[in-house]
């Protein structure tokens, strides 16, 4: 019997053994499969070309936007032939990261700045930037954003900045005119306390970095320099700025929207549980499911440093794995023209990325015209590899911000971005 | 003898006790008897009101919702939510997913399981303790641990996000083994010993045999696959990625965690998951009995 | 009248000849199926996690391709001992799960115990009607329940209303990072002894933070779903309790407490064992409840290893970590169960206790 125990072990060692070499004989298969249509990191190789459907995945922030980029897609694919379809992500980044390990990813993505540098530095993405007609078009800081490792990687489909938005009614309930428009950090929480009555709060608004920021930038400070060559999170003025908001969430003015039992800051604004926000252009399309409420954006006011504000971009990424990158490409052309953007504008909000449709969308849209002026001082946010889970890390400690220390957090935050700046 | 002196012991003990004593100790009992019901009743009241309120909720309105969360009549009744749900989303798709997949895997464990039961209990061949070995260790090996594996090996072999990929895995379910084998094992011999010498051969034996006699066990492992099936989630993470094979349990995870606008949406979530529980609700009061009676079987076995 | 038709083959050669035949053959055949599901999604998947835990991969193409070297204990090293953002991320999901666990296992086993023990008491009515009420939970699914959980919990949810009713302002549950038990201690950061040191990124006054009010409301809801499935085996075993030892105990003037602790308990040990054991493993592994309701916040308090390895592997695309991770809650799980094991064990009786049970040389005064 032992005999036959241990002739039976070997046989089963043996089996596993073989079935081994056999999966890393289909998983060679893999290989040649992501060698096509990228040429490495570097230079764009060929586009491939072929008649499968194509999917665009997107990070939308509502039914508007969703509504709006399928109509785009579909009239596209009606006229140029090729199937395409628009599926929302529930979690873009899980989604996409799964897809590209799986060797399926969508073709066409949204993808954020701090995403690029991962991606591009693992060949997930098909560089096709230079191949692009209106190259010339684009803001240059936003061609930046997407350049990684010296290729331009990716056509910038909008951008959006912060700006505060009030509330029309209950600024007038509180006795506010247009002359008490904040522009100090002062007037703020002043106009604040003012508005701050009952359930609702003067001035709510996420608590996340891509909030704070602003009065960070406001400060003069930075997370990393403008070349992200070195860390800066732990600067004075970083600390004032935290140590101001945290200063008026404690006399209960400010505070997150998680606070006041809403997801996010254009949802508590909604449901006026604040009469104030900071938010960026998308919260028109999401203001459409609050129709009571009026509202107003206005420049930001300026801090010690003077006026500053966060912007925000996504690109059009493709995938390295893609089969049909040419219709890809195409679609990526249609949909940013100057008319198409102006388009999607119009339902959800964002700023044309293109400079040339920038004078039709001031005239389209008098009242979000301080978004567009907040482009002239706006930061972008760090997009070194690794830097979106530091600041995922510092989202976190934000969430304590009420009753922890500016000074610890941003110096933990500094060391996390020392680490990836080098 | 011994067994019956302790009863001639307790009757006089009690029969002698003073009156007030026997009175103070039935007041006494009284009261336990209320204190246990009022426990037991509160108990029941935690447990049950959860769901008492989620299928009320789903029939309010979100504002309602909103504002009087506690209630369980709503004051306007709105399906509204359900709506929503069977309408304007992907519910019904992730339902017949979640379906399709459930039968399939409960049908392939039934047949596999018991097989591998009854050849783990009955028939002698080489290497068996190496195979009950291997079904051992598989239970020891915590679900966490598979979660990334199982994503690269269905993506090398090719079944990932598919069907196949969403069934195959589950199909294998080393408790049902052993729940099985002990079965067959309590299960005198003689019947199929009787039917091997008639001549029957080994499949034969089992299938028309012993498979009938083991009626409920296989009820019972119909129940736990089902359950397992129906409530599986990691599992299907890994396992698909394209929103034509969602699951109902990775829909309503989608749901719970939402977009950026799309609010609380109490309703409408809260009718999600009540849909998805009455499946397996149904199952379990239809077969209440042996689901109670399945731990006896799986501690003394 | 002969006992049987036909004489039975001698037991010794019973094997090779006559009706047992083909059994070799029909045996592998039978369990082909559930080794080579088993060798293929459980066996083979271990083994390559293995190999991309000692890997470099990053995603692309297969882990076994040419291009993918092996790093050793890097991955290892990152999660443990580097001190960057990903030790700190290992070290507070270990701290979530540690009092997750600390707090669950008792709780679950003591309640479900304890609802045993009513329901099954000798007079009871309705007795069908509270399994059932109490077992219910565990039927549905986590991914429905944590729904649940999160609109009960919610700021303007149920509970905060109940317990508005009693005067208490409910904290906003799952939105709350604060440690309770940091709170109790007095909230804040913390005295410098114990906010300076660190172990694994983390500053010995979080280690001891306990369970956020989020987690707390998550151990509540573990509690509630797993209660009921203990509870039934308690009830199985309480049934082959035999009643005679605690009658017995009646006579000899126990009370109903000492009955139930010196009688009842010791003969429920193996169930026990069995609870314990599996409310360990069960714990450690949560992940459905994290991804459905707080994706590991607010704050990273409800981070555990199980969702970390998922995180980093999936969204990060830190595919060696995540396998690291695994590897090292699996080990954990096993330390528990056999520390568990060891606790629980039979211990021979000492001998100053022997001596109050022997039977006696000499007679006791006042007993005949």
């Amino acid at each position: 019997m032992r005999r036959h125990t241990a002739v039976t072990a070997l046989g089963a060692v043996g089996l596993v053994g073989a079935t081994v070499i056999a999966l890393t004989g289909c998983g060679s298969g893999f290989d040649e499969g992501d060698n096509t249509g990228t040429g490495g990191t570097g230079s764009p190789a060929a586009l491939t070309s072929s008649d499968d459907a194509l999917t665009v995945m997107i990070g939308s922030s509502g039914d508007a936007e969703t509504k709006a980029v399928q109509d785009a897609v579909a009239a596209w694919s009606k006229s140029s032939g090729t199937k395409a379809s628009v599926v929302a992500a529930t979690d873009l980044n899980q989604q996409l990261s799964q897809g590209f390990a799986a060797g399926s990813p969508p073709d066409l993505f949204y993808l954020s700045t701090d995403q690029l540098a991962g991606y591009a530095s693992n060949g997930s993405l098909q560089a096709y930037g230079d191949q692009l007609k209106n190259k010339d078009d684009f803001y240059p800081s936003l061609v930046k954003n997407f350049t990684y490792d010296g290729t331009f990687y990716c056509a910038p489909k909008d951008f959006s900045t912060l700006q505060l938005v009030i509330n029309e009614g209950l600024w007038q309930k509180a006795g506010l005119s247009d002359s008490d428009i904040p522009t100090t950090w002062d007037q703020l929480a002043e106009v604040a306390k003012k508005l701050t009555s009952g359930k609702t709060k003067g001035l709510v608004f996420s608590g996340e970095y891509a909030r704070l920021g602003v009065f960070m930038a406001q400060a003069g400070g930075r997370l990393v320099s403008e070349d992200g060559t070195k860390a800066e999170a732990d600067s004075d003025a970083n600390v004032q700025a935290l140590s101001y908001v945290q200063q008026h969430m404690k006399d209960g003015t400010f505070a997150y929207a998680s606070d006041v039992g809403a997801g996010w800051g254009g949802e508590a604004f909604g449901k006026q549980l604040g009469a104030m926000t900071i938010e960026g252009n998308w919260l028109t399309g999401a203001m459409g499911d609050y129709p009571d409420v009026k509202y107003k954006v206005v420049e930001l006011p300026a801090g010690p440093a003077g006026k500053g504000t966060l912007q925000f971009t996504n690109c059009w990424g493709m995938a390295a794995d893609s089969p049909n990158q040419q219709a890809a490409l195409d679609l990526v052309q249609y949909l940013t023209t100057s008319d198409q953007q102006l388009a999607f504008s119009k339902a959800f909000g964002p700023m044309p990325s293109v400079q040339s449709a920038a004078d039709t969308w001031k005239n389209d849209n008098p009242d979000l015209v301080p978004f567009l002026t907040g482009a002239d001082y706006a930061q972008g946010v760090p997009t070194n590899k690794g830097a979106a889970d530091v600041i995922s890390d510092f989202n976190s400690q934000l969430e304590s911000l009420k009753t922890g220390d500016p000074k610890k957090i941003l110096a933990s935050v500094q060391q996390n971005l020392e680490a990836i700046v080098k | 003898m011994t067994a019956t002196t302790s009863a001639p012991v307790t009757t006089p003990a009690a029969a002698s006790l003073p009156r007030s004593r026997a009175q103070r100790s039935s007041r006494r009992g009284v009261a336990g008897q209320v204190t246990l019901y009022v426990l037991l009743a509160v108990l029941a009241l935690v447990y049950i009101y959860p769901f008492l309120v989620q299928v009320a909720t789903s029939f309010k309105s979100e504002q309602e919702a909103a504002a009087d969360p506690i209630s369980l009549i709503p004051q306007t009744l709105t399906v509204a939510a359900y709506e929503r749900l069977f309408l304007h989303s992907d519910f019904p798709l992730w339902f017949a997913n979640s379906a399709i997949v459930t039968v399939c895997v409960t049908l392939g464990r039934v047949f596999f399981v018991s097989l591998a039961g009854y050849a783990l209990a009955r028939l002698r061949f080489r290497g068996r303790a190496v195979v009950f070995a291997l079904v051992v260790a598989v239970m020891a090996v915590p679900a966490v641990v598979l979660l990334i594996p199982k994503f690269l090996v269905l993506k090398q072999i090719g079944i990932y996000d598919s069907y196949a990929g969403m069934i195959l895995p589950l199909l294998v379910d080393a408790a049902g083994v052993f729940i099985m084998k002990n079965f067959f094992e309590s299960i005198p011999t003689s019947v199929e010993e009787q039917a091997r010498i008639d001549g029957a051969g080994t499949f034969r034996v089992f299938w028309s045999i012993v498979l009938p006699m083991a009626r409920p066990a296989l009820v019972t492992i119909v129940i736990l696959s089902f359950q397992g099936s129906w409530n599986e989630l990691s599992h299907f993470i890994v396992a698909t990625q394209s929103p034509g094979l969602t699951t109902l349990t990775k829909g309503v995870a989608s749901l719970a965690t939402g977009q950026l606008s799309q609010g609380t949406q109490y309703p409408l979530k809260l009718a999600a998951a009540a849909i998805m529980t009455i499946p397996v609700a149904v199952l379990f009061f239809i077969f209440q009995k042996r689901i109670m009676n399945t731990s006896e079987g799986a501690v003394k076995g | 009248m002969t006992t049987t038709v036909a004489p039975a083959p001698p037991r010794g050669r019973s094997r090779t000849g006559s009706i047992h035949r083909g059994e070799g053959t029909a045996g592998w055949l039978f369990v082909l199926p559930i080794v080579v599901i088993l060798g293929i999604f459980l066996f083979i998947p271990v083994l390559m996690a293995l190999w991309v835990s000692f890997s470099d991969w990053t995603g692309r193409g297969s882990p076994l391709a040419g291009n993918v070297r092996f790093v050793g204990l890097d991955n290892y090293a990152k999660i443990t001992t580097a001190g960057g953002l990903q030790t700190r991320d290992f070290g507070i999901a270990l701290r979530n799960n540690a009092w997750y666990v600390v707090l669950v296992v008792p709780l679950q086993t003591a309640l479900s115990l304890l609802l045993a023990v009513l329901v099954s008491r000798r007079m009871l009515r309705a007795r069908g009607f509270f399994r059932t009420a109490f077992y219910f939970p565990s039927v549905t699914s986590s991914v429905a329940i944590t729904v649940l959980w999160m609109f009960l919990f919610s700021f303007a949810g149920p509970v905060n209303q109940l317990l508005s009713w009693v005067g208490l302002h409910g904290p906003n549950w799952f939105q709350d990072p604060r440690g309770i038990l940091n709170l109790a201690l007095g909230g804040g950061s913390g005295p410098a002894w114990l906010a300076d040191g660190q172990f694994l990124g983390v500053s010995w006054w979080d280690w001891l933070a306990g369970p956020s009010i989020a987690m707390f409301a998550l151990i509540l809801m573990a509690v509630f779903t797993t209660s009921g499935t203990f509870m039934l085996l308690f009830i199985a075993a309480l049934q082959n309790v035999g009643y005679e030892l605690t009658e017995a105990g009646m006579m000899d003037g126990a009370s109903g407490w000492q009955r139930f602790w010196r009688i009842t308990l010791p003969q429920l040990r193996p169930t026990l064992f069995t609870v314990i054991t599996l409310g360990l493993i069960g714990c450690w592994q949560v992940f459905d409840q994290i991804y459905t309701g707080t994706q590991g916040g607010p704050g990273k308090t409800t981070v555990t290893p199980a969702y970390l390895s998922y995180t980093a592997a999936f969204t990060q695309q830190e595919w060696g970590q995540g396998a690291a991770i695994a590897f090292i809650l699996f080990l954990i799980i096993i330390v528990f169960t056999i520390f568990q094991r060891w606790v629980l064990r039979e211990r021979t009786v000492s001998r100053r206790r022997m001596r109050a049970y022997l039977p006696r040389t000499t007679p006791k005064k006042g007993r005949p």
